[in-house]
């Protein structure tokens, strides 16, 4: 019984939140075009918090997945002012991204540092690096190419209304994409049940034959290349790229983990369980910028449900235990 | 003077009665050693008189005056003291901070007055004689044997509550587990102060040369009733084993198979070091279970897990059917080692995994298609199939671990080990806080699996376990494998004389 209420109180509590903009916002909330632009506006969070599903279902977490994405956005456009192909610039920019992952995972998994402090340590380095690498400086304009700032203006047309084109933004496709993927690793493959296992219990797991070191260098790698792949959607969809433009991503895709382990029923971090938590987080965003709620307040508010969600599902998992 | 009294204490959990109408009586200035073997109903005794468990029917009194049940803050007040084999030193805090957890810091205009604290801890140390202590030092600076002494002269200093008695009865749980012969010395030297200072103790031990060198008194707790209390000159060791050990062990442990032609080396191992071993070496035959013996810290454990490859070596070297062993858990599990751990719970399973997860866990590789995906539907046939030879009882294998009770828990460790098919089976502590019926029931899955000409190394504290279920036992003695002898028609003393052989604690 307990245990229900605290699987469907968080959707039904999701539910909720989704039926008040519904009904505040009439005109405009349930609309394809909101949403297509909902989904546009979580899709980078969702690539962040997909892939930091990875090592949190290791129960570790990584800290410097917004400053990376800062990095990654500032080295693309550097490139881009060098005259460097769109191709190259992209291809470099997550070659650091899978670089700096794997440091993470090299400090934790190898070295023993903790993972907060590991990736505490590396979200200031990469955020000086991203200052080093642009100067300070925001790189926009006429350094950008054309067509890479287009990209994330484009995508498949679904229709027209009121005589303007239906979009499906390429931004949500490639999101949708890299869910995709984590979700084929997490639950598919024997990859990632060995990485459910390094959280069921890492001595267990290494006793039990499972390269953990390893296991745990690679998972690592995974997020920095995510975090990589969304600076650059951020700075497609801006058509600019500053040292500072990824840093909220980490917070909010954290956020989003925990919003979503209160939805399975084990408690596990899961990839479609996050992506629940990036809807929320995403449509809470939305609906309170369209009814002109002040953007602190706004903030206040998502940390209050954050923190009454997650709550709700502590409380819920300590009765269980009782019972 | 003080007299605390169990009258008719029973306790069940479940089916099992932990606890069958015990009766005790415990005074000052004596130290009366508890003992049975695992599961007899020590620590739900302990737990009873520490008030952390509430006993079903049965009375306590200290000095004829009724003590509320399942209240901790009573008992401590009733000048109950409780040293665990585990300690539980706070790092980074000074050795008379720890002293003062549960007590009140002396304070001066509001603030610590660390001089009376220092003091005080000083006293308390110097009312055992233990002169040598520094009470500024960090904590984790001293040995553990230190730290169990500093924790019990910490139960010296006054208590500020009103109405609590001063600490007069010490409940010693395993004191000497994790000491050295020399800690253990300085122990008993503190035990002995205290008695002649006028406290009781109850010495929890399954320590045979310790309990007849210290206690008055001896209480044999078996299958949770009080076979015995007697003073120490009415009983001796071999009518404390006899008394503890009372049930038909041949019901217990399947019967060994007839004489038969010996079955070849699987596993030889050569001056092995690693860990507390210094050099150990044997060999082990298809079809035989070979006890591992010896106190605690003699390298039981740790010959298995350095086999299993958790342990890193620092000589010697391992032939599994004539060749060299691999080193590390993945290698050692792919030519056909198997492993239960000792803690299952810490070092097994995933317990808030379903079973089917925690059998598979070794061979995810083998399961997938393509050498990539998954396969759930053979992941969970593989654990149908093991779970149905290790009988284990589960509503199924979809069933977190953490469910089952602990021999059903054992049985999902064994149904992972065997899920492989290996050579060689390596056991630690196989029925550890396992209750008797799954208890048989391992005994009897091990026997069988050996008849199949398995090999089965097997770590144990257990000696009836040792003696019944072996065909041959090592002893460790010193790091090494002192000697090897037929468990057929070996006593219990006989054995344990074997573990002490050098140094002549037991004669």
């Amino acid at each position: 019984m307990m245990q229900m209420a605290r699987r469907f109180g968080g959707l039904a509590g999701m539910l909720a939140v989704i039926a008040f903009f519904a009904i505040n916002l009439p005109e405009t909330f349930l609309t394809p075009r909101n949403l297509l632009n909902i989904s546009q506006q979580v899709s980078m969070l969702t690539v962040v918090a997909a892939t930091m599903t990875v090592v949190m279902v290791m129960g570790d977490f990584d800290l410097s997945v917004g400053s990376m994405a800062s990095l990654a956005g500032v080295v693309a456009a550097m490139l881009f002012t060098r005259d460097f192909s769109i191709g190259a610039a992209l291809a470099a920019s997550l070659a650091v991204g899978l670089a700096g992952g794997l440091f993470n995972g090299l400090m934790v998994s190898v070295v023993g540092i903790l993972p907060f402090v590991a990736t505490l340590a590396t979200l200031t380095v990469f955020s000086g690096l991203a200052f080093l690498v642009s100067d300070g400086r925001t790189i926009f304009g006429r350094d950008i190419p054309e067509a890479f700032g287009a990209f994330a203006r484009g995508g498949p047309v679904l229709g027209s209304v009121d005589e303007r084109a239906l979009v499906l933004p390429n931004l949500t496709l490639v999101a949708a994409v890299v869910v995709l993927l984590v979700w084929l690793v997490l639950e598919q493959t024997s990859y990632g049940r060995r990485l459910y296992a390094i959280g069921g219990n890492r001595d267990a797991a290494r006793l039990a034959g499972l390269p953990v070191v390893g296991l745990r260098l690679s998972a690592f790698a995974f997020t920095g290349l995510g975090a990589a792949l969304a600076g650059l959607m951020y700075a497609s969809r801006v058509a600019s790229a500053n040292p500072t433009q990824g840093d909220g991503l980490m917070l909010t895709a954290i956020a989003a983990v925990f919003l979503g382990m209160t939805l399975t029923r084990d408690g596990q971090p899961r990839v479609l369980a996050t992506l629940a938590g990036v809807v929320v987080l995403g449509v809470l965003d939305n609906g309170l910028t369209q009814m002109r709620v002040d953007s602190y307040v706004r903030e206040v508010l998502v940390g209050a449900i954050i923190l009454f969600a997650v709550g709700l599902s502590a409380l819920g998992r300590r009765g269980l235990r009782r019972g | 003077m003080h007299r605390l009294t169990l009258d008719q204490v029973s306790r069940r959990f479940g089916e099992v009665a932990a606890l069958d109408g015990v009766d005790l009586t415990l005074v000052s200035g004596e130290v009366h050693a508890l003992m049975g073997e695992n599961g007899a109903g020590k620590s739900t005794l302990i737990r009873t008189l520490a008030g952390l468990d509430r006993p079903d029917t049965g009375r306590l009194a200290l000095d004829g005056t009724p003590l509320p049940a399942g209240n901790p803050a009573a008992m401590r007040a009733a000048g109950l003291r409780f040293i665990h084999q585990e300690l539980h030193a706070v790092r980074g805090l000074s050795v008379a901070e720890n002293m003062h957890l549960d007590h009140p810091y002396p304070r001066r205009a509001g603030l610590v007055d660390w001089r009376a604290l220092n003091r005080a801890a000083a006293a308390a140390l110097a009312r055992l004689g233990l002169t040598g202590i520094d009470v500024r030092a960090p904590m984790t600076a001293l040995g553990p044997g230190d730290q169990m002494l500093v924790r019990i002269a910490s139960t010296l200093i006054p208590d500020a509550a009103p109405g609590a008695r001063p600490a007069w009865l010490y409940v010693m749980d395993e004191p000497t587990a994790a000491l050295t012969s020399g800690e253990s010395e300085r122990l008993f030297a503190v035990i002995g102060e205290l008695v002649g200072q006028g406290a009781g103790i109850l010495y929890v031990s399954h320590r045979m040369p310790e309990v007849l060198r210290l206690a008055h008194r001896v209480s044999v707790l078996r299958d949770g009733r009080n076979v015995s209390s007697r003073p120490l000159a009415e009983t001796g060791e071999a009518r404390i084993i006899e008394e503890m050990t009372g049930r038909d062990l041949g019901a217990l442990f399947p019967p060994r198979p007839a004489a038969r032609p010996a079955g070849e080396v699987v596993l030889r191992v050569a001056d092995l070091a690693a860990g507390p071993l210094r050099g150990a070496s044997l060999e082990l035959r298809a079809g035989e279970i070979l006890g591992l013996a010896g106190v605690a810290g003699s390298g039981r454990g740790a010959l298995l897990r350095a086999l299993i490859g958790a342990l890193p070596w620092e000589a010697g070297s391992a032939e599994l059917a004539g060749r060299p062993l691999g080193r590390g858990p993945a290698r050692a599990w792919a030519e056909g080692l198997a492993y239960v751990p000792r803690e299952r719970r810490t070092e097994g399973l995933m317990l808030r995994r379903p079973i089917a997860e925690n059998v598979a866990l070794p061979y995810l590789a083998r399961l997938a298609r393509l050498g990539l995906f998954l396969d759930h539907r053979r992941q969970r046939r593989l654990a149908d199939e093991l779970g149905g030879r290790v009988r284990l009882k589960a509503a199924s294998v979809a069933q977190a671990c953490e469910e089952l009770s602990g021999g059903n828990q054992q049985k999902v460790l064994f149904a992972r080990a065997l899920a492989g098919g290996p050579r060689v089976l390596l056991l630690d502590e196989p029925t550890r806080g396992v209750d008797i019926g799954a208890r048989a029931e391992l005994y009897r899955l091990i026997r069988g699996l050996a008849d199949t000409g398995l090999a089965v190394l097997m770590a144990s504290s257990d000696l009836p376990e040792l003696l019944g279920l072996s065909d041959r036992i090592a002893v460790l003695r010193d790091g090494r494998l002192a000697e090897t002898v037929p468990a057929e028609g070996l006593t219990e003393a006989a054995l344990l004389a074997r573990f002490y052989h050098d140094d002549g604690a037991v004669t």
